[in-house]
């Protein structure tokens, strides 16, 4: 796979772009986790689950 | 960022979808199955303190059928002879019988 930051590949993106890309993917499914997280734990407090 | 590279051979438009589909749907799937066992939910749902269906359960509201009448009188061998007319109409007879004590279960003389 080639280095060349400026290439465009077939989706029409660079490898900066991809990158930016993902960096939004990652932010997001941080964030959800995050909330994710924290419902959890006051699903765990809050009610019988989990015993 | 070590698969920030897939966005170059897969497009944004196509990936994101399935990527947040796959999220959406894995974790419903979850949550159905995790609640479709669970009896609590129920209770929270019906606006009742969590855990009291099981109390519900035993204490069915619906009246068991219940004999209209039962007589007791002694029966010749010297039991009780019961006779119970049943919801229906039949009766029934159970003969209660003084119990029997067994050899083995007097004490050993001594």
């Amino acid at each position: 796979m080639s280095d060349d930051p400026d290439k465009v590949w077939p989706t029409g993106l660079t490898l900066r772009e991809a990158e930016e890309v993902h960096s939004y993917l990652i932010d997001g499914t941080r964030v959800f986790g995050l909330i994710a997280l924290l419902a959890h734990i006051l699903v765990a407090v809050s009610t019988p689950w989990l015993g | 960022m070590n698969n920030a590279k897939m966005w170059l051979v897969v497009s944004p438009s196509v990936g994101v979808p399935i990527f947040l589909g796959a999220v959406a749907v894995g974790s419903f799937s979850v949550h159905v199955a995790v609640l479709s066992i669970t009896s609590w939910f129920d209770d929270f749902l019906l606006g009742v303190p969590l855990g009291s269906c099981y109390v519900r359960a035993s204490l069915s509201t619906d009246a068991p059928d219940t004999a209209k009448a039962r007589y007791a009188i002694p029966s010749p061998d010297g039991g009780t002879e019961i006779t119970v007319i049943l919801p229906d109409g039949t009766t029934a007879k159970a003969i209660l019988q003084e119990p029997d004590v067994l050899a083995s279960a007097e004490p050993l003389a001594k």
